[in-house]
C-alpha cells in the first residue's frame, strides 16, 4: 500500500512537471528584458528616452509606413515579425548618477539562458557597449544592446526575429526628425569645463 | 443387494453406482479460500487530473497577473529636459516644443475612430522610428569601434 502510493505520488509530480515545463521553458526563451528596476533613474536624467512599443503597436505603426518610399519600405520589412521595441536612454549632467547594480539588474537577466553576449567594447570614450542576442534554435529571438558610460545608461532590447544587417543600414537613412540623441558627448564635457 | 453403499459408504458399492461416482466426482465441491473482488483505485488518476487542473489554473492566474502588471505600460514617451545655460543641440525642430510625445495603447470605440488610430499610429510610427534610431546608433557604434 505504501509503495502503491509512492508511485502515485511520483505520478502526480510528472504529471504537474509535464504540464509545468512548456511554460517554463517559454518564460526562460523571452526576450523581453524587465527595465523597470531603471524607473528611478529618470527624475535625476537630463535627456530620457523611453519607448515601449508591443506587437500591437507594432502592426498599428506598420500600416502607416509607406511601400513607395525605400526607407520606410526597409523598415516595414525590418520590423515585421518583430513583438516589441523597448528603449530605455538616460543621459546626466555629472558622472555617478546610477549605480553598478541599476546595471546589473539588467545584466543579470541577460546571463539567463538562450542569451549569449555577442559583442563587447570598453573605451574610455565611449564607455561599455555590450550586444546580447537570444537564439531559439538556430534563429536569433531577441536583441539586447546595453551601453553605460559615466553619463549615459542605455539599454535597447527588440523582441523577435531580428535582422541586425537590416538594422545597422538604417543609420541615417531613417528620415526622422533629429531629438538630441546624437549630440557628441565628448565636446559636451569639454564645454562644461 | 445393500443400500447401505448409498447412505453411509459402507457394504457393496454397485458398479453403476461406482462408475456414476466417479463420472460426477469431478464436480465435486473443492475447498477454495474466498476472494472479494478488489475495486478498481482511481487515486492515481484523480490525483494526476487534480494536479494538472491545479498546474493550470495556477498557470492562468499568473499568466492574468502578469499581463496585468505589464499591459498598462504600453506607452513610449520620449522626455528632454534642458537646462538654460546648457546649448540647443544641433538640430532638434520638431522637438522643441520639450513637451512628452506619448503614444497611448488604447482601443477608441465610434465614428472618429479610425482617424484616432491612425493618430496613434502616427505616434507609435514616431516611437518606432525613435527606437530604431537608438538601436542603429549603438550598433553604429559597436561596429565602429570593432573595425
Amino acid at each position: 500500500m505504501k509503495s502503491s502510493f509512492h508511485i502515485n505520488i511520483k505520478m502526480a509530480l510528472i504529471a504537474c512537471l509535464a504540464v509545468l515545463a512548456p511554460a517554463l521553458v517559454a518564460k526562460a526563451q523571452d526576450s523581453r528584458i524587465q527595465m523597470g528596476s531603471l524607473d528611478h533613474l529618470a527624475v535625476k536624467a537630463s535627456q530620457t528616452v523611453d519607448v515601449n512599443i508591443d506587437e500591437r503597436l507594432m502592426r498599428m505603426a506598420a500600416r502607416v509606413f509607406s511601400d513607395k518610399k525605400e526607407d520606410e519600405r526597409e523598415v516595414k520589412q525590418l520590423i515585421a515579425n518583430l513583438k516589441g521595441i523597448y528603449v530605455r536612454s538616460f543621459e546626466f549632467e555629472t558622472d555617478g548618477q546610477f549605480a553598478a547594480a541599476d546595471v546589473e539588474a539588467i545584466r543579470t537577466q541577460l546571463r539567463g539562458p538562450g542569451w549569449t553576449r555577442l559583442v563587447n567594447v570598453t573605451s574610455k570614450k565611449e564607455g561599455m557597449l555590450e550586444v546580447y542576442l537570444l537564439f531559439n534554435a538556430e534563429q536569433i529571438g531577441g536583441l539586447a544592446v546595453l551601453h553605460t558610460d559615466d553619463r549615459e545608461l542605455t539599454v535597447v532590447n527588440i523582441v523577435g526575429p531580428v535582422d541586425l544587417d537590416k538594422l545597422a543600414k538604417l543609420e541615417g537613412q531613417l528620415g526622422v526628425p533629429e531629438l538630441g540623441i546624437e549630440s557628441p558627448k565628448p565636446k559636451a564635457k569639454n564645454d562644461e569645463k | 443387494m445393500n443400500d447401505d453403499y448409498l447412505w453411509d459408504k459402507t457394504g457393496q458399492p454397485d458398479p453403476e453406482i461406482q462408475k456414476l461416482e466417479e463420472i460426477l466426482g469431478a464436480l465435486r465441491y473443492q475447498p477454495k479460500p474466498l476472494v472479494i473482488p478488489r475495486r478498481r483505485n482511481y487515486f492515481a488518476l484523480m490525483a494526476i487530473a487534480a494536479s494538472v487542473l491545479l498546474a493550470v489554473a495556477a498557470g492562468t492566474i499568473w499568466l492574468r497577473v502578469r499581463s496585468r502588471d505589464e499591459a498598462p505600460k504600453q506607452q513610449a514617451k520620449v522626455v528632454v529636459v534642458e537646462e538654460a545655460a546648457r546649448p540647443a543641440p544641433p538640430v532638434n525642430k520638431s522637438a522643441g516644443n520639450q513637451s512628452p510625445v506619448v503614444a497611448n495603447n488604447r482601443r477608441r470605440k465610434g465614428s472618429a475612430s479610425s482617424a484616432v488610430d491612425r493618430q496613434e499610429a502616427l505616434k507609435a510610427k514616431e516611437q518606432l522610428m525613435l527606437a530604431l534610431r537608438v538601436t542603429s546608433q549603438k550598433l553604429h557604434l559597436v561596429h565602429t569601434k570593432t573595425e
